[in-house]
């Protein structure tokens, strides 16, 4: 609680384009620049949320490599759909996504993690990219995926 | 264009609040036309020393709003710890999610895209009733605190009656 170090935030290295200063990295793309404005036209025709991100150009190599590395880590976590027939119990048992606190409709692209909870793939992509735990939870995702993928 | 998220999400939770209020504080926005920006007045919590006072504070939340916190900040005057003296409130949970690989053993601590309006303002009452001194916004008040109690009880009632007088 009340937690304010002063310099608490200097590890806080946003490696994401905030609000406003997003830039890409192929100017020269016109679509490019859609993207940020038809985020959920374009995923749905993606499927695949995270490799719609584009990194700040003026990142270092070292972070951006990390970043990439995120987005694997992400792309290994297992992929549903919503009231699909191989949906699990688990998705049987949530009703809505509770960081957009949405309801699950059927259809909707489903994203699992270790700990069991579901969220919306274009939800929780984006928020795995900033912290690799579970919101409800906060269940690492995933030590363990993290070595074994480090080792590849 | 779409409806971004964030606002969709914020509207929800107005109209949740204004139908099913929560005890201790009241939300609406500082312009109805702006939804990322709320105004909430906070009840000083019984058997704390901010009892019977009603502090205004503003939230400003970003575009990307639940991915990032919300920044909170006290309008009316009030002396905490974890406060700072221009109204900045300080509390782990409206911190960035770190990012590096071990971020995740304070995890729990900052901020989550689970929070809401009701979660933050749960957090800062608990807060003005427990404040934690081993890093604080305000030194003063967190010195007083700890050493000189009563100057800090003292201080923190003349902010309680000047928010009774604000609100009358």
């Amino acid at each position: 609680m009340g937690n304010c170090l002063k310099g608490s935030r200097a590890d806080d290295i946003s490696l994401l384009p905030e609000a406003g200063e997003r830039e890409y990295s192929s100017t020269s793309n016109p679509a490019s620049s859609h993207l940020n404005l038809n985020l959920g036209q374009e995923r749905s025709i993606l499927h695949s949320p995270v490799s719609s991100y584009h990194l700040k150009p003026n990142l270092s190599e070292e972070e951006q490599i990390k970043i990439a590395k995120r987005i694997v880590l992400i792309n290994h976590l297992p992929i549903g759909t919503f009231g699909g027939s191989g949906s699990s119990s688990a998705s049987a048992e949530s009703k809505e996504c509770v960081i957009c606190m949405i309801e699950f409709v059927t259809g909707d692209q489903i994203r699992y993690l270790p700990c069991l909870h579901i969220y919306h793939a274009r939800c929780i992509d984006d928020w795995l990219i900033r912290s690799l735990c579970c919101p409800s939870c906060m269940e690492p995702v995933d030590a363990a995926l993290l070595v074994s993928y480090d080792q590849d | 264009m779409a409806e971004p998220q964030s606002s969709l999400l914020l509207k929800k939770q107005l109209g949740e609040l204004n139908k099913n209020p929560v005890e201790g504080f009241s939300a609406g926005l500082i312009d109805e036309n702006d939804i990322f920006r709320w105004e909430v007045l906070i009840i000083g919590p019984p058997d704390t020393l901010y009892e019977g006072g009603f502090f205004k504070a503003h939230l400003y939340f970003p575009k990307e709003y639940p991915l990032r916190p919300p920044r909170m900040k006290f309008v009316t005057e009030i002396w905490h710890p974890n406060i700072e003296k221009n109204g900045d409130v300080c509390i782990s949970i409206l911190h960035e999610p770190g990012d590096d690989k071990w971020g995740y053993e304070k995890a729990s601590e900052r901020w989550l895209p689970v929070h809401t309006v009701e979660t933050i303002l749960i957090s800062v009452i608990s807060m003005l009733a427990d404040p934690n001194d081993e890093s604080p916004a305000n030194v003063d008040a967190a010195k007083e605190w700890r050493e000189a109690y009563p100057d800090f009880k003292r201080k923190v009632a003349r902010c309680v009656r000047k928010s009774q007088e604000d609100c009358s």
